[in-house]
């Protein structure tokens, strides 16, 4: 492309987990603190020409009024530009993909992209379990966050004989990586037989197959390939990114054993990388449930549609497998702390083509790795970046 | 008294029943195997007035839009004050310039919503009339009326007599009406009062109130006219109607119903009249003319009689063990499903006020299953007033039309994890309707275990909750058969029963 090619210089998050004593001001400085130490060879405030903010739902659930000012007055930036980026699950995601587009243009130089949750200041009935009242006055009433994605797994397993076994073989997975993660809100391994005596949340989904409710916050700091040098020996760049959309309402879908967006957002992101799925050395995808984890393995290439519950379950995903998913933990472990996960995915992926993910490490072949997030009502956007070590 | 026509009737009966061992265990004393229909938590009288009502149009073959005007009797609208009628009406179909009336304020409703669209029949304000009556009394709380009351509905579709010559002569028509009325106190309810008091002397209401007020309005209707070959009655206790018939001197055709159903208020006189109707010796098998049966309702010191003249059978008139015996249900399942037993926890409101904006766009095409059909590629969008394009190419050019009311399963949940008010187990349940449109609906509770990719389904209205004290309706769907599994699940017939 013609635009300038962007590099990511520093990539921090705080400890995820239930920040019951931080504010979401608080948060953010934490990430900002995190990713100012990422830098190696030191960056001042002042560079910082822009910050893009990251955040789904308000500071307190409830005020949706927080916008691009609350952040960089926390982060002793005020004055400096800032917009706040909302597009649901993959909010922080897009911010990165908004925060290179800022810097490829040139308007900017040096950019902060930073994605900031506040998810367990509400109750859980307050919380995600709100979504039951929510959408058309009187359409899908009693959809909760896991209806979004077990029509998915009811429909997989029907097709593809999918098993409860290859759902919690995923949450296995994920739970391992993430007692190797230091910043994962969960640090313990779990069974499939714990997964499956686990309580019934929305058939077939049960409460292991689920991400739990989490605060955090996360940051990357981008500039111009021409200007990396300043800040660091080992850059990382971005190499491509896509975004797609679909229809909201679950009864609208073209099929319920995938997520077309993320098939389309993918495609556009190897496009513009000019690689594929092949040349991934590992990916930090959306599990906010273990169906959709498989799915999206399908969806991005890595396996064929309808066979991630069996690659799943024979470990072609492991941090030693043929393709490692989800070395951070995942949403599933890690956590989802909706508007910081797409930026702290990325965080991981910065550190693995860096080769800095110390015991979760993976094998670094050809210097690719790829981020993803789906979301929204009926999984309707979803947004996929690339990242490279190659110059 | 100008005669009408009885196109065809209907019926319904709730899910839930109650013996009157449940009641003895719960409060001490006695009990037996009596047991009285009682309405799940998501079922009221506007859900099992749209059922008896879709029966009803079904078998007299009237499409609802063109029906003239909707009668409805119940004591317990949805709204004590509110748009019951408009909400009835648009979940049936009815166009917006259907006419007629909600009664209420006693039992007597139903027979007053037969009165009054017999009269816009006979005078020809309305050419097709709709009567329902439903009730489901909510009795105190230990009180000998929790093992009396129960709960149906009941509607028939009226239509005046053709001219000379134009062959309708209907299986049915209603020929005479008496009322009586009298300024005494029995059951009532005050104003927010939420359970019916009961009556203050047995032994008074029946000596001084009920047999002879009855008795009267009966003996008038029948005056001077063939014997009324069987009587339906209202019966608050279950034992009045009973001795109301050996004192008229014909067979107590309601019967069967009572000892189904329980006391079903507004609907009882009515769900008598059908039972009697279903009765087997209807004329004609013998070929020695017509049947003449009485119905007398009573509420609130008011009696009317009336006598339908039988022909042959009418259509849609089935005897109560047609609907089906019901799931036993326990004492406290019957209190939470009354509203009588709330949890602490506060309801999460729902998102949009019910008086908001998006109600008035969005209320009319779910109560009455709408869709938005493209007129370039035929993709049906649903809900019309969120899909300003169509789902599948983008065209604009969308006709709305009602949805087909059975499919099957394409994929489905069930939900355990929600606040109140929704109640776990719930599926919810992606459907392929038979015209090709899709829907998102919730599914039964009692489906939760057996639903499969592929079943057949069929659509019903239900009350989905009550939020914010505002009932929500909207269709759920119900298995009637699993794919290449003949004996399973019910029949689409049943559910739309």
């Amino acid at each position: 492309m013609s635009w300038n090619k962007v590099a990511v210089v520093g990539a921090g998050l705080i400890k995820f987990g239930e920040l019951f004593e931080q504010s979401y001001e608080q948060m953010a400085a934490g990430a900002f603190g995190a990713v100012l130490g990422a830098v190696d060879k030191g960056i001042d405030r002042t560079a910082i020409d822009a910050v893009i903010v990251a955040t789904q739902r308000g500071s307190l659930w409830g005020q949706e009024g927080i916008g691009g000012n609350t952040v960089p007055t926390a982060i002793g930036l005020a004055g400096v530009p800032c917009t706040r980026v909302e597009n649901a699950c993959p909010s922080g995601s897009d911010a990165f993909r908004i925060g290179a587009m800022v810097v490829a243009s040139g308007v900017h130089d040096v950019v902060l992209v930073i994605g900031v949750e506040k998810m367990r200041d509400k109750s859980t009935q307050e919380g995600l379990l709100a979504r039951a009242a929510a959408g058309h006055p009187l359409y899908n009433r009693g959809e909760t966050a896991p209806v979004l994605f077990a029509p998915f797994a009811t429909r997989h397993m029907h097709e593809f004989g999918t098993t409860p076994e290859m759902l919690a073989s995923v949450a296995v997975k994920n739970h391992h990586n993430g007692c190797l993660d230091p910043y994962a809100h969960f640090q313990n391994e779990i069974t499939v037989e714990q997964v499956l005596s686990s309580p019934a949340v929305c058939s077939p989904l049960r409460l292991l197959d689920c991400c739990p409710q989490t605060d955090g916050a996360a940051a990357v700091v981008l500039t111009t390939a021409e200007r990396a040098h300043e800040f660091t020996d080992k850059p990382v760049y971005v190499a491509g990114f896509g975004v797609a959309t679909d229809h909201p309402y679950l009864h609208e879908k073209s099929t319920y054993v995938g997520l077309p967006a993320t098939t389309l957002a993918a495609d556009r992101a190897f496009a513009m990388a000019g690689v594929g799925a092949p040349d991934m050395d590992m990916a930090e995808v959306h599990d906010c449930f273990t169906i959709t984890e498989i799915l999206d393995i399908e969806d991005l290439g890595f396996v064929e549609k309808g066979k991630g519950g069996p690659a799943s379950l024979e470990g072609e995903t492991a941090l030693d497998g043929r393709i490692p998913v989800n070395p951070s933990g995942g949403l599933l472990a890690k956590g989802h702390p909706i508007g910081a996960t797409g930026i702290a995915q990325l965080t991981e992926c910065w550190w693995q083509l860096r080769e800095e993910a110390e015991g979760r490490q993976v094998a670094v072949r050809n210097g690719f790795a790829l981020q993803h997030n789906v979301g929204g009502r009926g999984s309707g956007v979803s947004v996929v970046n690339i990242l490279t070590r190659n110059p | 008294m100008k005669p009408v026509l009885v196109l065809g009737v209907g019926s319904a009966a709730p899910s839930l029943r109650l013996s009157a061992s449940e009641v003895g265990t719960a409060w001490g004393g006695g009990g037996g195997r009596a047991a009285v229909a009682v309405c799940d938590a998501d079922e009221d009288t506007l859900t099992l007035a749209w059922r008896a009502a879709v029966g009803a149009l079904g078998a007299a073959g009237v499409d609802a839009g063109a029906v003239g005007g909707l009668w409805w009797g119940t004591t317990r609208p949805p709204f004590a004050e509110g748009p019951s009628h408009a909400f009835l009406a648009a979940a049936l179909g009815c166009g917006p310039g259907t006419e007629g009336a909600l009664t209420s304020g006693s039992p007597h409703a139903g027979m007053e919503a037969l009165a009054a669209a017999w009269d816009a029949v006979a005078a020809g304000h309305v050419e097709t009339a709709l009567v329902v009556a439903s009730d489901a009394v909510v009795p105190g709380l230990g009180t000998a009326a929790e093992s009396s009351t129960g709960a149906g509905a009941a509607a028939l579709v009226l239509r005046a007599p053709a001219d000379a010559g134009n062959g309708t002569a209907g299986a049915a028509r209603l020929s005479g009406r008496v009322t009586r009325s009298l300024p005494v106190l029995d059951r009532y309810r005050p104003d927010a009062g939420a359970a019916t008091e009961d009556v203050y002397d047995g032994r008074l209401f029946r000596e001084e109130v009920y047999l002879p007020l009855l008795a009267e309005a009966a003996q008038a209707v029948a005056a001077g006219g063939p014997a009324v070959t069987a009587w339906a009655a209202s019966d608050p206790d279950g034992r009045l109607a009973g001795a109301l018939a050996r004192r008229l001197g014909a067979p107590l055709a309601s019967a069967p119903v009572q000892a189904a159903l329980g006391d079903t208020g507004a609907a009882s006189p009515l769900l008598g009249l059908i039972e009697a109707l279903a009765g087997g010796d209807t004329a004609g098998a013998n070929g020695t003319g017509a049947r003449l049966v009485g119905a007398v309702g009573y509420g609130g010191g008011r009696a009317s009689a009336v006598t339908v003249e039988v022909s042959r059978p009418v259509p849609g008139a089935r005897p109560v063990a047609d609907l089906g015996p019901g799931r036993a249900a326990g004492y406290v399942e019957v209190l939470r499903a009354r509203g009588q037993l709330e949890p602490l926890a506060e309801p999460i409101p729902m998102g949009v006020p019910p008086g908001g904006a998006a109600f008035v766009r969005g209320n009319v095409e779910m109560l009455a299953l709408l869709g938005a059909r493209c007129g370039a590629c035929g993709t049906i969008s649903t809900p019309p007033s969120i899909h300003p394009t169509c789902t599948g190419c983008g065209g604009s050019q969308l006709e709305v039309v009602p949805l087909a009311r059975t499919g099957r399963v394409q994929t489905f949940v069930v939900n355990q994890t929600m606040p109140p008010p929704f109640q776990a187990p719930l599926p919810l349940v992606v459907v392929d309707l038979d015209d090709g449109a899709r829907l998102m609906v919730q599914g039964s509770p009692v489906d939760a275990a057996e639903l499969a990719v592929g079943d057949e389904v069929a659509l019903s209205l239900y009350r989905y909750a009550l939020e914010r004290g505002v009932p929500v309706y909207g269709y759920k769907a119900l298995r009637t058969g699993r794919t290449g599994d003949a004996g399973g699940g019910r029949s689409a017939e049943e559910v739309a029963r």
